[in-house]
């Protein structure tokens, strides 16, 4: 053998500081930085930022409850999950799919601790997801009017929803190593929350990742009696569950994972069976008390006289009903404009999120009622709501009015505002400023016949103070029960309207 | 000196076929060629020294460690470089970055160390231009280089190449032997190889496989040396001889043995190789 | 020569593909059966079933020998169309399995969701008939199966109400809405009869015959 050069080759081994974990921990971020630049997952963030910015202005104006704000953060992140899950699939097919699995078999990190990275790497964009869950919520908590209190375990939904469907994918790629696969779970998710929309029939319901609720009614944040603590752990459990799987399909053999997968299966069934309670009796009774006593659970102020009874968490949005009711009797004449109401806040909460029930009109004098949502057509409704309690003296009277009264009623419910024709246009139920159409109110509503509309429209198209004047003037006839339309706009100086006088 | 390599009676069956019989070899540095014809066991000898495949039969340590063992062949996977014949790439990955995810993978942690070094492995095979292009855009010379790169990256003591100038055109397999020649400076090369001229111009040592089992084990002079005397020129063809040629000059190349008083000619490593296979078929059909 | 093509091109085509796809497009045809629920979803059902299958199709021009065969004289049209012509029985077999998998009194109309799966499939063939047209990749039902999916989610959510295509049965658009699916596959067909000429560059393709 010809004498090279040679350098003695002793077996050293190259010390790196953290050994194998400290590997994963770089590959994480590798597969991280590729995760969250693949196309499908940058499309969907887009997609969904721009949903959530778009529709964020709409939802609930300036006044959110953040008992619906949390919620209305887990829709949109599952399309984010849907991308995350096929890129993650893809990312650990990727050495299968270009061959270099040859190659990498023999590189040090053992393939689960790769797989250990990949599972990071979902972490990551659940990560992404929460700062992004984070700000929509955090913007709605900002708001001035914001009231109520959001539930930490409601906004993990979605962030855990991601990690859910990254670990999904992720152990998809070990169990069955195509690409075509993932594509097809997705058709399959898909279906499934089309299928899952709509449909809730207790326990089961809650096995989906992400819940949603028949109604919008807006409840107290102790009675909407959501298992959302439970919901969260099932979620986690069952995306550590999914998780450890995947390590252990791609040869982990640690007693230790096993061990963790135990754990994370006695989580989810703890999570399950947690969230599949139902309604308590003692929720049902609080339900039921705040239903049909509300005075029991409610704090009342006294503003100009007026008796204001909300909700604990409504307390802020008193001094909004404050400036409706001032802005009401500022218009009204007679002893109207001094009177005092009782502002009562209600819900129906018996039926928790499932069902919207219509509150029954109050039938003490001089009492009106307010519902817990506020902000765009909830403001001219209330202030219909007062001024018909105004001039008929009880909700009940109030809400049957068929008659010419309509006009004043509705002059007062709108006259206020800036922007009159606006709000007559939010009050009605079909968005008409001519013709009939129904008010709504926070109870009951009315009816407006074409002729009071008429009516109503020549009075708002006089100076506002001309109007104030004039309605002030003729209060007690104007008020009077059987007055018509024509009558009205005799007393008001007004043409007489042509269309049609009769309430339905 | 403790050898890079040092294995006894490596044995390993696929179905029917004896892969490796009974292959034994010690190898310390330099770089050491592996010739062989297609399906002689060169490329199952690679990567059970690589620890891609575990052998049957016999024992054998790379680098003081034995792959046998989990622990043992972790061990030697920290200090091992491997080029597959058939590398595979991620097409969507940047040079950058499949070195890059090659060296994370070979468990170099510090961010700043590992980048410094993806560069250094990169400059080395020329390749310091296109670090950035997507994998997809590289022409396939671009791609073995950047595959050799990932297979340097590191400073692995052990450095295993399974045919790393195939389909190279003659300036880049030059480039490429120069770049061998560099990483045979200090530690252990096994090339495996068709082509005689690289291991002529490249490796201190020459294996000759064929069947399984290793036929030839010596230095490339000793290999040509097999075929002194047993090259010869004619101006017919000449029908005693093992293998013959006509040449650009128009006179005939033989290799085998020559007639009495034959013109001989000045015999090449491929002589000695083609000799030494020819050998060795005769005695495995024997 | 075509007809001792057929054999071949039959044994290139990604029958795994196609049958992992059909077989989890039956899978959700099946749904319809399991109760009350599923006879209401019977529509959604047979669409994501229809989709299921089209990621199927998008393999169909998978031809890992891309390069080699690009300059034999059997012109690409010609053996695209084989390739389409064997695998057009299969599919219509398997529509036909999905339709009867739903029970006949929750079965949508059969014609105008026909039209709907031809469409979908016209469309996953052609945007792999696309990608092969102008890139230089063998195997485009990768990316090809991420797209199609990716536009059907987006569709899904963004397709505007004007042109509505995904209307349920009672919907009163539901013929305006299967004029645009027909319009939709003609324009998908004619794009992807463009899209199988071999492709060359600067010009320099003439017909090959």
């Amino acid at each position: 053998m010809t004498a090279v050069a040679q350098k003695p080759m002793v077996a050293e081994t190259r010390t790196e500081p953290g050994g194998s974990w400290a590997a994963v921990w770089a590959l994480a971020l590798f597969e991280s930085r590729r995760l969250l630049t693949r196309v499908p997952v940058l499309l969907a963030f887009a997609l969904y930022l721009g949903w959530t910015v778009w529709r964020g202005d709409k939802a609930w104006g300036d006044f959110p409850a953040l008992q619906d704000a949390d919620r209305a953060t887990q829709g949109t992140p599952l399309l984010v999950g849907l991308a995350v899950l096929l890129s993650v699939n893809h990312a650990a097919l990727r050495s299968h799919r270009h061959g270099t699995d040859a190659h990498f078999a023999v590189l040090v990190l053992p393939p689960w601790r790769r797989t250990a990275a990949h599972a990071l790497s979902a972490l990551a964009a659940a990560l992404v997801t929460a700062v992004c869950v984070a700000v929509q919520f955090g913007r709605e908590a900002l708001r001035p009017g914001a009231v109520g209190h959001g539930s930490v375990a409601e906004l993990l939904v979605g962030p855990l929803t991601v990690l859910l469907f990254g670990l999904l994918g992720l152990l998809v790629a070990g169990l069955v190593r195509s690409a075509l696969v993932a594509p097809l779970l997705i058709v399959f998710c898909l279906f499934l929350f089309v299928a899952s929309t709509g449909t809730g029939d207790g326990g089961t319901q809650w096995l989906m990742p992400v819940v949603g609720e028949a109604s919008t009614n807006t409840l107290p944040t102790d009675l909407i009696g959501r298992p959302a603590a439970s919901h969260a752990l099932y979620l986690t459990g069952l995306a550590l569950s999914l998780g450890l799987l995947a390590l252990l399909v791609t040869g982990g053999r640690k007693p230790v994972l096993l061990a963790a997968l135990a754990g994370a299966l006695a989580l989810t069934t703890v999570g399950a069976t947690g969230q599949s309670g139902g309604v308590s009796p003692a929720l049902a009774k609080a339900r039921e008390r705040a239903s049909v006593h509300p005075e029991q659970v409610q704090t009342c102020v006294r503003r100009d006289g007026s008796t204001y009874c909300a909700y604990p968490e409504w307390e802020p949005r008193v001094a909004e009903w404050a400036r409706v009711v001032a802005g009401v009797r500022s218009l009204a004449g007679g002893a109207a404009h001094e009177r005092p109401v009782v502002v009562r806040q209600r819900v129906d909460a018996r039926y928790g999120l499932s069902g919207d029930a219509a509150l029954e009109s109050l039938k003490r004098p001089y009492e009106v009622t307010v519902g817990t949502q506020w902000g765009g057509n909830r403001v001219p409704e209330f202030s219909a709501a007062v001024a018909a309690v105004l001039i008929a003296g009880d909700e009940e009277t109030a809400t049957s009015i068929c008659d010419g009264r309509i006009v004043p009623v509705m002059w007062l419910a709108v006259g206020w505002e800036s922007e009159p024709l606006d709000a007559l246009r939010r009050v009605r139920l079909n968005d008409t400023i001519t013709g009939s159409d129904s008010v709504l109110q926070p109870t009951n509503g009315l009816f407006m016949t074409e002729a009071q509309t008429q009516v109503l429209r020549d009075l708002l198209d006089l100076p506002r103070g001309e109007a104030t004047a004039r309605v002030k003037a003729h209060w007690a006839e104007l008020t009077a029960p059987g007055v018509t339309a024509a009558g009205a706009a005799k007393l008001l100086g007004l043409p007489a309207p042509e269309g049609e006088d009769k309430c339905l | 000196m403790t050898p890079t390599v040092s294995a006894s009676g490596i044995g390993l069956r696929y179905g029917g076929t004896r892969a490796l019989d009974d292959v034994s070899l010690r190898l310390t540095g330099g770089v050491t060629g592996l010739l062989g014809p297609n399906g002689a066991g060169k490329t199952t000898l690679l990567r059970v020294l690589a620890t891609a495949l575990p052998a049957d039969q016999g024992a054998f340590t790379v680098l003081g460690h034995d792959p046998s063992t989990a622990r043992g062949r972790q061990e030697v996977r920290r200090r091992l470089g491997y080029l597959p014949q058939t590398p595979g790439f991620h097409p969507d990955f940047t040079a950058f970055e499949f070195v890059d995810y090659v060296a994370i993978l070979k468990e170099m942690t510090d961010r700043g160390v590992r980048h410094r070094e993806v560069r250094r492995v990169l400059d080395e095979v020329g390749l310091a231009d296109v670090r950035g292009k997507r994998m997809r855009k590289l022409s396939g010379g671009m791609r073995q280089r950047v595959a050799l790169a990932a297979a340097l990256v590191g400073d692995p003591g052990f450095l295993v190449l399974d045919e790393p100038t195939v389909g190279l055109d003659p300036e880049q397999r030059m480039r490429f032997r120069e770049l061998i020649a560099g990483a045979g400076e200090g530690r252990t090369v096994l090339l495996s190889t068709h082509q005689t001229e690289d291991v002529a111009m490249l490796c201190h040592r020459v294996l000759v496989m064929a069947g399984g089992r290793i036929r030839f084990d010596g230095t490339p002079a000793e290999l040509t040396a097999r075929a002194a005397g047993r090259v010869w020129s004619s101006t017919e063809r000449d029908p005693g001889a093992r293998a013959g040629w006509r040449t650009g000059t128009g006179s005939f190349r033989n290799v085998g043995d020559p007639p009495d008083g034959a013109d001989l000619l000045e015999p090449t490593l491929e002589d000695g190789y083609l000799l030494t296979l020819d050998g060795a078929g005769a005695e495995v059909a024997a | 020569m075509n007809r001792q093509l057929l054999v071949p091109v039959h044994r290139t085509l990604p029958w795994g593909a196609v049958g992992a796809a059909g077989g989890a497009g039956l899978l959700l045809a099946a749904l319809t059966r399991t109760g009350e629920t599923g006879e209401r979803l019977s529509l959604p059902l047979l669409r994501a079933a229809v989709l299921a299958f089209a990621l199927g199709l998008v393999f169909l021009l998978d031809d890992p020998a891309r390069h080699t065969t690009a300059t034999v004289p059997t012109p690409r049209p010609v053996r695209v169309a084989l390739r389409t012509a064997l695998v057009v029985p299969a599919a219509a077999a398997w529509w036909t399995v999905a339709l009867l998998l739903v029970p006949p009194d929750v079965r949508p109309p059969v014609g105008d969701l026909t039209l709907e799966a031809g469409a979908a499939f016209v469309l996953a063939v052609t945007a792999a008939a696309a990608v092969v047209r102008f890139t230089e990749v063998t195997r485009p039902g990768l990316p090809v199966a991420g797209g199609l999916l990716t536009t059907a989610v987006l569709a899904l959510l963004l397709w505007p109400e004007r042109w509505a295509l995904f209307v349920a049965v009672e919907d009163k658009r539901w013929a305006a809405a299967h004029d645009r699916w027909a319009v939709l596959l003609a324009a998908a067909a004619l794009a992807g009869m463009l899209c199988t000429r071999e492709p060359l560059r600067r010009g320099a393709w003439r017909p090959a015959r």
